[in-house]
């Protein structure tokens, strides 16, 4: 079973991609190819965020 | 990836009751927030009833969080914006997604979804097919016209996610369908339970083939209650020689539940993604005990444009006193859902289930698959028909059918019946949800 510092390190992977995502989304509003895909990573984040970080402080 | 695993999320899955507890406690303040912040509707019901996001401290302030049914939904959709009215928290160029309600109940609810409620639905299916066995090396076929509802959609995209193989059934017809499971050697499937029936009836009788020679080695239900009414499981697990699973979820809710490979005799409540509470239907009062039934109120804890919070399902359902052995802490829902608390109607002053009276039919050698019962007065008499199919080569035996029948559901619903038979193929057969049950009382 996963330890809680494994967990910890995959929360703060999670946090890594998705600060990456919202930069990269941020600068592409006038580049819909770059825009749009990056708006369906971060969907993506989420549910990596309801499986790991939500758990995170419980 | 380890496809030995035997829960998608093994922490989610495991983790004690205790800490589920807290984490829903948490998500249900965020989603309140969300909505309260967001929806012009939301915000209207919780204000009036005097509750702002930081009241929300314990499970007995949700008790107090207003339910929202379905005909409310309906009523938000006369306004803007169009078509989904003011439930709605995102704009509308953030929708990605329309689908609408079956119908079954009245006018269809339409329900918005942005892209990541799309992945969500399509995470909440991947937990219901993870724990039903399916791996990437499987070929699913879905035998069925994907359409305006969200049936089955999010299980193709779920089956995709989780790695599967995924086969599109959609407007081939059943023989069509047959052929291809044949020539693919597909693994799995999902449909109605009616449907998966009538598909084996197709195959043995107007094809000459025998279902359980083919390469199904699992069957998810859904839709209708079949799947958890242990004498239509067996039927379509022998025709089909394939485990079969039953799963509820809704359009307007999700997936929020799931028979594992265990079969406990239940459902799992996903209780990391939604939270279930059960209300007496007399008093009102939230149950928590096994054994006592009430009508389900549930909370899609994630789902961003049209939230789902305390919405009143009227699905009659009762918590399980045991724990499930595949090692899950979400509890079970015992026989899965039961009824719909519209459904369930008193006939000469007993409350009659219409699953009670297919669970009879369907464990009675002889009759076919199909059956329909009328509810009507004869005066001030109420009186329940109940037209089935007797099978071909079964005639000499009508009437110790006819015995058995009478017998079996006057022991399993308390009430007395007018069975009518019918010569085999006469029925109507449904791809979608079955309508089986009709109440012309209400006509005089």
């Amino acid at each position: 079973m996963y330890q809680e510092t494994d967990l910890k390190e995959m929360d703060k992977k999670i946090k890594t991609i998705k600060f990456a995502a919202d930069e990269l989304k941020e600068m592409s509003c006038k580049f819909p190819a770059v825009y749009r895909n990056t708006a369906r990573i971060l969907a993506s984040v989420k549910m990596l965020e309801i499986n790991i970080s939500d758990i995170m402080d419980v | 990836m380890n496809q030995d695993q035997r829960y998608w999320n093994p922490v989610l899955e495991t983790l004690p009751q205790e800490k589920l507890k807290k984490l829903q406690l948490k998500k249900f303040k965020r989603i309140f927030k969300w909505a309260y912040d967001n929806s012009k509707f939301h915000r209207g019901i919780y204000e009036k009833a005097g509750i702002k996001p930081d009241d929300i401290q314990s499970f007995e302030d949700i008790s107090h969080v207003p339910k929202v049914e379905k005909s409310m939904m309906r009523d938000i959709q006369r306004k803007d914006p169009f078509p989904y009215g003011d439930a709605l928290c995102v704009s509308l160029e953030d929708v990605t997604e329309f689908r609408q309600t079956s119908g079954t109940t009245g006018q269809p609810v339409y329900q918005a979804d942005t892209w990541q409620d799309w992945e969500w639905w399509a995470e909440s299916w991947s937990y219901v097919l993870w724990s039903q066995g399916y791996r990437p090396t499987d070929r699913v076929f879905i035998p069925f016209g994907y359409n305006i509802f969200v049936a089955f959609w999010a299980g193709h995209y779920g089956s995709e996610k989780i790695g599967c193989e995924v086969v599109p059934g959609g407007v081939l017809d059943t023989k069509a369908r047959i052929l291809k499971i044949q020539e693919l050697k597909a693994t799995a499937m999902m449909a109605t339970p009616t449907y998966i029936l009538g598909m084996a009836e197709t195959a043995k009788k107007k094809m000459g083939i025998d279902p359980a020679s083919l390469s199904i080695n699992k069957i998810t239900c859904a839709g209708e209650p079949g799947a958890s009414i242990p004498s239509t499981k067996k039927r379509i697990e022998e025709a089909w020689g394939a485990k079969v699973y039953d799963h509820v979820g809704a359009t307007e809710i999700g997936a929020w539940s799931y028979e594992c490979e265990e079969q406990p005799g239940g459902l799992h409540v996903n209780e990391g993604l939604f939270l279930v509470e059960i209300e007496d239907v007399e008093t009102g009062e939230i149950v928590n005990e096994p054994g006592r039934r009430g009508k389900m109120i549930i909370t899609a804890l994630d789902r961003q444009a049209q939230p789902c919070i305390r919405f009143d399902s009227k699905d009659i359902i009762e918590w399980a006193p045991e724990q499930c052995s595949c090692g899950r802490t979400y509890r079970l829902i015992k026989g899965g859902v039961i009824g719909r608390a519209d459904d369930i109607t008193k006939v000469k002053g007993v409350l009659l289930a219409p699953s009670a009276i297919e669970e009879v039919v369907r464990e009675i050698d002889g009759l076919g698959e199909e059956f329909e019962v009328v509810v009507d007065k004869v005066g001030d008499i109420d009186q329940i028909t109940l037209n089935v199919e007797l099978m071909p080569g079964m005639e000499k035996q009508r009437e110790s059918t006819e015995g058995r029948l009478k017998d079996q559901l006057r022991l399993k619903t308390n009430l007395g019946y007018n069975i009518i038979f019918h010569e085999y193929g006469i029925l109507p057969r449904y791809e979608v949800k079955a309508r089986r049950f009709k109440d012309l009382r209400k006509k005089h």
